[in-house]
């Protein structure tokens, strides 16, 4: 087939502004100053209103925070370009929907400006999840070289507190969550048969909305009194009444993120079920689309009550509201029930997305039909479903109403029934398959061998007496990085590694990929499974100290967790190397059958020349004469062999 | 290389439209169901507080102006009723209604904004009084700035019917914000009625 490559596009765009006027186009020329002034704008209205009102003082260092948390990213937001076309649309100005001269990526330079296509979304997306991956790394070796030896070696407690609080939290929101959208953001239109996502330009917006997230969250080490410290989960009254500033830093930095993944996910809906290519049934969308399908479905749904329940928290922090004041009516406990009826959807937010990429993965290098395809599609749905009415399963001992404790047991049990088809089709797959252990496939093996411990000791931690006695140790500890490092971490590894030639035009190294594979699987077990028995022993969680007896395990653990660290450089300078020089990929160097795979690599500037025609299921490997779908020049030859009369 | 290739290059192929729903609507109408969860955490905030407190409620001291807020509601009702008119009008190509109805509606719609914020300022009780100030002017305040993002997509859609956009094919423009603005109606009914009534 014919594919028009990046280069070859002359919808070129007005000519560059010249002179002072470059400081009125959209770009990082105009952000200082747009930020300045909706700096100025938040500051004058705070002000103002409480120079009205009588309040004292009326420059009020945390009120101001609060609000230039909101104003100063509309700033910049503004300044790069996100907002320009609305702006001319509202205005009632003529505006050019056929423009795209804010598609493609022709240098670097294109992947730092507001960017509508959503291929370059998608790297914008994997290289910023990735900095943040490494950054939030980085605050857990500290942390464990402050566990090596019992004792205060490096930090105070409350530094403590916050290295372990913004670990998780840039890497929930900043890495695992975004760069599950990032994938699916490059790999989806182009599965799907579509020449771009339902709204591009949101798109755009919800990228830039992860930056400003990721530095509020990492900048809240700068604020007065240290970052926030109350862990990812952010318990009030604890966080609404005892953290410094830096805790707002937090809440708002959740709601940015939030807002950025609730424009994803609508925007992946709208696209999955708006824009996919004739002959597309749903029951032959490849499971990956299937699989950000519900996640976003679980977005959708689930994240605003994050949101609600980081507003309440800022409010009694900051304008000294009583949600969670019990002394004036509030009701301590609502944090939590808030807060777990999104946070619990939001570790299969993390997970379903992970599911699509191992299906694929698995399926195209055993060569062969996923086994159980609707099965497959539709345990997803029965854990979207079910993933909302165990929530409370964090909370067994918050002194909640004891009735909802074996409810939230029993459903919580129920939830390893569809995970376990998924895990036993996996098995299904591979049986008797040509199995081609390349690295994406290594990561997609070891997400499952290494989730299926994690969904143990999950089962464990749903059983009350187990979990009564296990709460807060390092149990806990041990069994969410089985399923979030060992099952989110190892499928987006294994997507990155699958789709790079896809996206870069270039083979990674497959030895480097292979020995990064080892050193973090082998590094990954050596510091987490140890865990479960300093759990089961007593360790608790989040402390900076403990008792001299557990000081040889947890010297192991921080020793294997610096070359864990380490693995990561294999994989950095991998993909940095093999972006720049690796050798030149093939269209289809898996023998894959999804529509993504049928276009050049990288693919053409609109993904297809002609829209395909989907005839067939995308998993039929091995099947003599299968086919997922034609192509125009195929067509064409169908038609000319047809008899006429 | 095909000439058709070449026409390619500048403009993407058209998408398969695979849904009968039209994609704006249907992102609409997610957006929506996102932001009934976003009431729905209010709502669970205030039934929270509520049934915790066991006593008379509202708590002593709280006299909430129901007969204003009852003809407030009114206001807004009515302005679902412009609302209706302006795109109407729009179908059938009469550009006069659609001025008269959108701008019909900015104004009810700040005419409510306008009421509640007076409404705040004479109630004698504050967010940090104490739990039943914070979860009214917080679900209130809630709903308020949603009227606001309503009010200014309105003012987007009036401003646009005044410069000569929308016929009577062509009115997506005025029917989204339309869809938002019946939700923000809707959505005060449900908190007219839980705070202020029952």
């Amino acid at each position: 087939m014919t594919a028009v490559t990046h280069d070859e596009v002359h919808a070129g765009p007005a000519p560059p502004p010249t002179g002072w006027r470059r400081l009125l186009a959209p770009g990082w020329l105009r952000v200082p100053w747009m930020t300045a002034l909706f700096f100025g704008i938040g500051a004058g209205i705070t002000v103002l209103v409480r120079w009205l009102e009588g309040w004292d003082p009326i420059w009020k260092g945390s009120v101001i925070t609060t609000v230039e948390l909101t104003a100063v990213p509309f700033g910049f937001l503004a300044g790069i370009g996100g907002f320009d076309y609305w702006m001319r649309y509202a205005a009632g100005s003529p505006t050019r929907p056929e423009d795209h001269s804010g598609h493609g990526a022709r240098s670097w330079r294109d992947y730092f400006r507001i960017n509508t296509d959503h291929k370059v979304i998608g790297i914008q997306y994997l290289v910023t999840t990735i900095f943040f991956f490494v950054a939030a790394g980085l605050l857990a070796m500290l942390m464990r070289a402050e566990l090596a030896r019992p004792g205060m070696q490096f930090v105070d407690n409350q530094t403590f507190n916050g290295l372990f609080s913004v670990h998780a939290a840039l890497m929930i929101f900043l890495f695992v969550i975004p760069a599950f959208a990032g994938i699916g953001n490059y790999v989806i239109p182009l599965m799907i048969g579509a020449p771009d996502m339902a709204f591009p330009r949101l798109n755009a917006l919800s990228f830039w909305l992860l930056p400003i997230a990721g530095f509020m969250m990492l900048g809240s080490f700068l604020a007065p009194g240290g970052a926030f410290a109350s862990g990812w989960t952010g318990y009030a009254p604890l966080a609404s009444t005892h953290q410094p500033i830096g805790s707002v830093f937090f809440n708002m930095g959740v709601q940015w993120a939030g807002a950025s993944s609730i424009m994803t996910a609508l925007n992946f809906l709208v696209t999955i079920i708006t824009m996919r290519a004739p002959g597309m049934s749903f029951w032959r969308m490849p499971l990956l689309v299937w699989a950000n399908f519900t996640t976003s479905l679980l977005v959708v749904i689930a994240t605003p009550f994050i949101a609600g329940s980081q507003f309440f928290v800022m409010f009694d922090h900051v304008m000294h509201t009583h949600f969670f004041d019990y002394q004036a009516g509030g009701y301590p406990l609502g944090y939590q029930h808030i807060f777990w009826f999104y946070s619990h959807p939001a570790v299969y937010i993390m997970m379903l997305p992970g599911f699509g990429i191992a299906s694929e993965v698995i399926s195209v290098m055993s060569r062969k039909p996923i086994f159980g395809y609707r099965l497959m599609a539709l345990s997803l749905l029965a854990i979207l479903v079910l993933g909302f009415s165990v929530w409370a399963h964090h909370m067994f001992v918050a002194g909640m109403a004891p009735w909802l404790r074996v409810p939230m047991m029993v459903t919580s049990m129920v939830i390893a029934v569809p995970t376990g088809i998924k895990v036993f089709s996996w098995l299904a797959t591979l049986w008797d398959g040509r199995i081609h252990f390349d690295t994406p496939m290594l990561f997609a093996l070891g997400f499952v061998s290494m989730f299926v411990i994690g969904g143990l000791s999950g089962i464990y931690l749903a059983a009350v007496p187990i979990d009564i006695h296990t709460s807060d140790t390092y149990f806990v500890v041990a069994h969410i990085h089985y399923v979030l490092f060992g099952g989110s971490l190892f499928t987006i590894f294994a997507g990155i590694y699958f789709w790079f030639p896809k996206m870069t035009g270039r083979m990674y190294d497959e030895r480097l990929g292979k020995l990064h594979f080892w050193l973090t699987f082998i590094g990954f077990n050596l510091t987490f499974f140890p865990m479960h028995w300093l759990g089961i022993q007593g360790m608790p969680r989040r402390v900076a100290d403990y008792v001299p007896r557990f000081a040889d395990l947890n010297m192991f653990i921080s020793l294997a967790s610096f070359g864990l660290g380490a693995s990561t450089l294999v994989f950095v300078y991998n993909m940095v190397k093999s972006w720049r020089f690796g050798p030149a990929a093939a269209a289809n160097p898996w023998r894959s059958l999804t529509l993504e795979w049928q276009v050049s690599s990288p693919p053409p500037i609109f993904n297809f020349d002609e829209i395909p025609q989907v005839v067939g299921n995308p998993y039929e490997y091995g099947v003599p004469d299968a086919r997922h779908a034609v192509f125009n020049g195929d067509r064409q030859v169908e038609l000319e062999e047809v008899p006429t009369r | 290389m095909t000439v058709q290739a070449e026409a390619h290059a500048a403009h993407p192929p058209e998408a398969h439209q695979s849904s009968r729903v039209d994609a704006r609507t249907l992102g609409m109408f997610l957006f929506i169901a996102s932001e009934v969860m976003l009431f729905g955490s209010f709502f669970t905030a205030y039934f929270f507080v509520r049934v915790s407190a066991h006593t008379h409620w509202p708590t002593a001291g709280h006299e909430l102006p129901v007969f204003v807020a009852g003809i407030n509601t009114i206001i807004l009702v009515s302005s679902s009723f412009t609302m209706h008119w302006a795109l109407q009008a729009i179908k059938r190509g009469n550009r006069a209604g659609l001025q008269a109805g959108l701008t019909l509606t900015f104004l009810l719609g700040l005419t409510f904004l306008l009421t509640q914020i007076r409404e705040y300022s004479r109630l004698g009780f504050a967010p940090y009084t104490d739990a039943f100030g914070t979860i009214f002017y917080c679900l209130t305040g809630l709903h308020g700035a949603h009227v606001f993002v309503g009010l200014t997509l309105l003012l987007a859609a009036t401003i646009r019917s005044y410069r000569g956009h929308y016929t009577a094919d062509a009115h997506w423009g005025v029917e989204i914000p339309g869809i938002y603005w019946h939700f923000v109606d809707v959505m005060w009914i449900v908190v007219y009625t839980t705070v202020y009534i029952l």
